[in-house]
């Protein structure tokens, strides 16, 4: 692909390659949680479901306009691309060339809003005043009503905070590491301390709003999107079992509205970082955010999915599977007599389903030709459950026999660009074990090595 | 049997679920034909469009199941599919008879013909929610947004109050091409559909603004920077952003020369 560039010194579009390629680590490009209509007047509004744009290479979304402010970052993680120590082209956006690109593009009808980030410049305030008055002139002198999610600055002054979060739907601070002893070795200038101060003052922020709304329903709205955050995995040595606490207290005691997880991509090559031969771990998150859908969506705890002696994910079966196999005591599930919370918990029967099945019972009875009407993934429900009392096949309610059956001749998922799936091997397989035998082959069958 | 043909409009299926009303007919032997369908010993009766019966019928459904459904039934006649006169016709008939409240009309998904009409509701909504995302505009050179494209749905008079609400103090244009059919939104005011075959013929005339292109290759560049180079996945970005809407999208169009 070629493009147009510039003419002139370090153009807008030098500009964008560079800010873009710097934030495109960051996960969340989200632009649900708010429901805005225009006003009639400004450019914009905001729909609750979020839109997505368009697609990249990699299948992620393209909702925002996802750049940082500067990539010029005083800091030295040694996980991130910007750190001061890389040697890369370093550019600063001006809050005037941020407003025109994202007014442009909205009209288009190319992105839902702006993300924007930033490296640290000079200073945490420093940085933050930058945000903030970038936020304040697209809202103010350039009228635009759209999404706006903000990245608030660990050791920021709490005042700019505040005032960045009127202007914004969506804040975030990033917890980068699971945990304070991996945030100590590879991101030495952040503190946990700084990133979770922000995290309550947002959280109270949002509270006191939404006590403020009550009584005035015109009051200015702080963050009205919620506040998110991410970590990233498979860069320090936790577990699934303690990345998903983590993200179960950050739901409960922070109130947030996502956690994103971000598959650690080694970009510096740092010797203190683990390098990945397979790439990414993108099993790792791919499991990682269905366990947050289980606790989020489905009434689980994460203490119900693992323990500390099944500290991992199971990578053949999904979460709710391995969750399902291990508690069989709790199925057959009668899908015309079970409560919701219960019906929730059938691999192959989701949130929509369940609410569906609950609402088409009470004018017929289901029966197994019915639940592929309304959604439900038969061929992973099928172990679970019951219509009138009978199973859709004779089936064996018993571990080893759903697990290999589930795992056996489904397509999985495919994950990464290798199509990498999982089969059940036959004897009469020949995969992978193509070519004659070598001498040194028949020797090893001789004497009972192989 | 009696099959009722009437235009292919909302408000001619409505006029039609009032005249089945009106003339008392056993609604499990009456059909509502949107197309020349055939059928054998049927008398076929004719539907006259009109406002006010429509009207009438319309009151009725909201009343009944609320703005949601009556939206959902909406969405299910943009399909094209030749039975969705007849499945929104019982829809609402099993609906009316069973008294089901304000938002339930679409509970009795074992039904079959109710499990239609929600699935091409459901079909239609999707696809509605895409073009949202993926219509694009482009500028014009008296500053005109204009976009075009093709859907499987006739959505365009769902896509268009959206935009206007999102751009109100921008004239833009967008035509579905299949359809011939324009939404027109002059800046401030009410948008209007336009049916009109020589607008849609000298459309290669439209010219495009002078930044257009740059915006353009901005857009594309950003486009293609995002993307993480050790988590390609072409087969994931197809199942989220189908072949079918890539051909307006201007991140996907291959280079350009500036003439």
């Amino acid at each position: 692909m070629e493009f147009l560039s510039d003419r002139g010194s370090m153009g807008l579009m030098e500009k964008l390659g560079i800010l873009t390629d710097a934030a495109k680590y960051d996960v969340a490009c989200t632009s649900s949680g708010v429901e805005r209509k225009g006003n009639g007047r400004d450019m914009g509004n905001c729909v609750k479901s979020g839109i997505c744009h368009s697609f990249s290479g990699d299948g992620r979304c393209i909702s925002l306009l996802k750049i940082l402010m500067t990539n010029e970052c005083i800091f030295d993680c040694k996980y991130c691309l910007n750190r001061r120590s890389n040697d890369l082209p370093r550019a600063t956006f001006t809050p005037e060339e941020i407003c025109t690109l994202t007014i442009e593009f909205y009209r288009r009808n190319y992105i839902e809003g702006l993300f924007l980030s930033s490296g640290i410049l000079q200073n945490p305030n420093y940085t933050m005043e930058l945000l903030y008055r970038t936020l304040a002139m697209l809202r103010g002198k350039y009228g635009f009503n759209g999404y706006i999610h903000v990245k608030a600055i660990p050791g920021a002054d709490g005042e700019l905070i505040r005032r960045t979060g009127f202007l914004a739907d969506r804040m975030s601070v990033n917890l980068e590491l699971p945990t304070a002893d991996g945030l100590r070795k590879l991101a030495p200038n952040k503190h946990r301390k700084n990133i979770l101060g922000p995290m309550r003052q947002i959280q109270n922020g949002i509270t006191a709003n939404q006590n403020e709304l009550a009584l005035y329903q015109n009051a200015p709205r702080f963050v009205s999107g919620g506040q998110s955050t991410q970590m990233i995995i498979g860069a320090t040595a936790e577990t699934d079992y303690q990345i998903l606490s983590v993200t179960e207290s950050l739901y409960r005691q922070f109130e947030l509205k996502r956690v994103f997880y971000s598959a650690f991509v080694n970009v510096n090559q740092d010797a203190s970082l683990p390098a990945l031969s397979g790439g990414p771990p993108l099993l790792r998150e791919h499991r990682l955010y269905q366990a947050d859908w289980l606790l989020r969506f489905y009434g689980f705890q994460a203490r119900e999915l693992l323990d500390e002696k099944r500290p991992f994910f199971n990578v053949l079966l999904d979460p709710k599977e391995d969750w399902a196999v291990r508690h069989l005591e709790n199925f057959p599930v009668e899908i015309n007599r079970a409560p919701l919370e219960l019906l929730l918990r059938v691999p192959g029967v989701g949130v929509k389903s369940a609410k569906r099945i609950v609402a088409a019972r009470r004018s017929a009875r289901l029966q197994f030709a019915d639940l592929k009407k309304l959604g439900v993934v038969m061929k992973r429900a099928v172990y679970f459950i019951t219509c009138d009392g009978r199973m859709m096949y004779p089936t064996k309610l018993e571990e080893d026999y759903i697990v290999r059956n589930l795992t056996g001749a489904r397509d999985r998922v495919q994950f990464g660009n290798d199509g990498m799936t999982y089969r059940q091997m036959t004897l009469f397989d020949d995969g992978g074990f193509l070519g004659r035998p070598t001498a040194e082959d028949e020797l090893r069958v001789v004497s009972g090595q192989l | 049997m009696i099959v009722y043909q009437c235009e292919n409009s909302l408000e001619g299926v409505l006029t039609a679920i009032y005249q089945a009303y009106e003339e008392k007919c056993d609604h499990a032997d009456t059909r509502i034909s949107l197309e020349e369908e055939a059928f054998l010993f049927a008398e076929y009766r004719p539907v006259v469009t009109d406002a006010e019966k429509a009207r009438k019928v319309t009151r009725t459904l909201l009343r009944r199941f609320g703005e949601e459904d009556y939206q959902q039934l909406c969405l299910c006649l943009t399909s094209s599919d030749a039975r969705r006169g007849q499945a929104v016709y019982q829809t609402v008939v099993k609906g009316l008879a069973l008294r089901c409240g304000k938002g339930h009309l679409f509970d009795q998904l074992a039904d079959a013909d109710v499990h239609l009409a929600f699935s091409l509701a459901r079909n239609a909504g999707r696809e509605l929610h895409h073009l949202m995302g993926f219509l694009r505009f482009q500028e014009l050179e008296e500053g005109i947004l204009y976009a075009r494209f093709c859907p499987k749905n006739d959505l365009l008079p769902f896509l268009m109050p959206h935009f206007a609400d999102r751009f109100p103090l921008e004239n833009f244009l967008v035509l579905d091409e299949q359809r011939n059919l324009f939404g027109v939104h002059p800046a401030g005011k009410d948008w209007f559909l336009l049916r009109n075959e020589q607008l849609a013929a000298g459309e290669e005339n439209f010219r495009t603004s002078a930044r257009e292109l740059r915006m353009e290759e901005l857009f594309r560049y950003f486009c293609k920077t995002i993307a993480i180079g050790e988590r390609r996945n072409p087969k994931l970005q197809q199942n989220m952003l189908p072949l079918r809407f890539r051909e307006y999208m201007v991140e996907f169009a291959l280079y350009k020369s500036s003439e």
